[in-house]
Parts: C-alpha cells; structure tokens; sequence
C-alpha cells in the first residue's frame, strides 16, 4: 500500500460516497450533477490506481472514462431535458471543485512521471476530464438549448 | 492493509447496487445504474481485471442508461398517445 | 470557376487535411505503448482515414 493507492482509497470513500449520496435522494436536479461528478471522480482515482499499480497501460481505463463519461451525461441531458428545463441544475462550485482536484491528480502524476510520452498521455486524459466535464454541465444547465431547438 | 481500496470499492457497489433496487422511478434508477457501472468498474480495476472493468466501462457509463431511457420514453409517449385508457 | 479559384480551393482542403492529419497522427504516437515502424505505418494510415471522415464531418457541420 503506497500513497497513491491511499489517496485512490480516500478518494473513492469520501468522493464517490457523497456522488451515490447525491444520485440516491434529492431533486432530480441533483442527482443528474452528482452523476457527472461520480464518472469525473472516478476517472481521477483509475489514475491513481493505475500510478499505485506502477501499471501504466490501466490510465487506458481512465482515458475511455473520460471519454464516456460525459457522453453518458450528455444522454441524461438530451433524453431529460423537458423535466430538467422546469428546474434547471446550477452547479458551478461542484464542478470546479471536481476540476481543480483533477487538474492537481494530472500535474503530481505528471510530475511522478517525468517528461515522456506517458506523461502526454496523462495530459490528454486530464484535457478531456476537464474539457468533458465543463461541456456536460454547460449542458446539464440548458446552455445549449437553443442549438437544440434550432 | 493493502485490501483497503478493495473492501471500500466492494462497500460502494454494494451501496449502489441496493440503492438501484429500492429507487422506484425508472429515470431516477437510470442515474444509479449508470453510478452503480462506474463503480463496477473501479472494484474490477482493483481486484486487477482491467480488461473487465474496460468492457464494464463503456456498457455501464453510457449504453445502460440510454437503452433504458429511450425505452421509459417510448413507454410514456404510448401512454399518453392512448390517452386515459391505460 | 476559375482555375485560380479552383486551385486555391484545392489547396485549402489539402491543408485542411494535413493539419487533421498532423493531429491525429500525434494522437496515436501518444497513446500506443510502444513505438516501432509497423505501429507507425499502421498510425500513418488510419490518422488519414481519420482525417477524410473529420474533413466530411466538418463540411456536413459547417454547410460549405
């Protein structure tokens, strides 16, 4: 057991338990941002794991994540849009929150690394994350009703 | 010591698992699914079946809840289309 | 059309492929583990496939 695989372990403990908190009671505004948030944190401690590992084939979980995750969200966004567009979510403080934690997961793992081609890997699965996860709230908050309506 | 991510992960799907057995509406029940997937996935990375955990990802985070929404959709619009018969 | 404006079409939608190209080539050198020239062929390949559907998909959007 090593610090990554603690910080993997705390992580999953306090930050998916609170996401399946927030998916299982609340409006249903709630729970479609605590879902976003869970694939987010989820991704942040499949890296952590696969640094705790030392196996650097298993960030390929977290890079489809990343990739996934928002999509699922975007399903949720798409296919609940007239029940959320009575009672949209604002959730801008979570969703940075979840940011900055994994812009600061990518950097330390990064730096872990050492300059490499599996350190441009880190950063391309960090810029998804972050850029997924910003569409997939903009989303979630109606920002793009009008493209869908036009 | 070392089995700590483990029990935690196997804690959380179990939490998932039973919290998608008692929410009853079925859009609400998507959002846990696609949760309780996510988490599937962890446990299987730490129990070290990455491969599992990769076909796990993309049915769970994505394709579970939109089958299931498409069909709650479908289920709806015939309902109202029949109108007060049903 | 005249064969200037043809040309410089022509050479729009070659850069535009080259630049599609030059990116997702350096996606796969990214991503793959290990380097070497039968990895590199077949990224070669596929980052021009990539860049022809990218290139249709961007007019399909764009309208033009």
């Amino acid at each position: 057991m090593n610090g990554w695989i603690l910080a993997a372990t705390v992580a999953l403990g306090a930050g998916a338990g609170a996401t399946l908190w927030g998916v299982a009671t609340g409006p249903l505004r709630r729970r479609v941002v605590a879902q976003n948030l869970s694939t987010a944190l989820a991704c942040l401690v499949l890296l952590l794991l696969a640094q705790g590992y030392d196996r650097p084939s298993y960030v390929d979980l977290a890079l489809v994540l990343a990739l996934l995750g928002p999509v699922g969200t975007l399903v949720f966004a798409r296919l609940l849009a007239d029940d959320l567009a009575e009672d949209p979510p604002r959730a801008w403080g979570p969703t940075y929150l979840v940011v900055g934690a994994g812009a600061a997961v990518v950097t330390a793992l990064c730096v872990a690394t050492g300059p490499s081609r599996a350190s441009a890997k880190l950063l391309v699965v960090g810029a998804l994350l972050i850029g997924g996860n910003v569409v997939a709230s903009r989303a979630l908050s109606g920002g793009f009703s009008g493209l869908r309506r036009g | 010591m070392a089995d700590a991510v483990i029990i935690v992960a196997l804690l959380l799907v179990a939490a998932a698992a039973t919290t998608a057995v008692l929410v009853r509406d079925p859009v609400r029940q998507a959002l846990v699914l696609a949760v309780l997937g996510v988490l599937l996935a962890v446990l299987f990375t730490t129990l070290q079946a990455p491969d599992v955990g990769l076909s796990q990802l993309a049915v769970g985070s994505a394709l579970t809840p939109l089958l299931l929404l498409l069909t709650v959709r479908k289920v709806r619009r015939r309902g109202r289309k029949e109108g007060p018969r049903r | 059309m005249t064969p200037r404006a043809a040309m410089r079409t022509t050479l729009r939608a070659a850069a535009e492929f080259l630049a599609w190209w030059t990116g997702l080539a350096v996606l796969w050198l990214i991503l793959i583990s290990a380097v070497g020239p039968l990895e590199l062929a077949v990224g070669a390949t596929v980052a021009a496939l990539g860049a022809l559907a990218a290139r249709a998909a961007r007019r399909a959007v764009t309208g033009r």
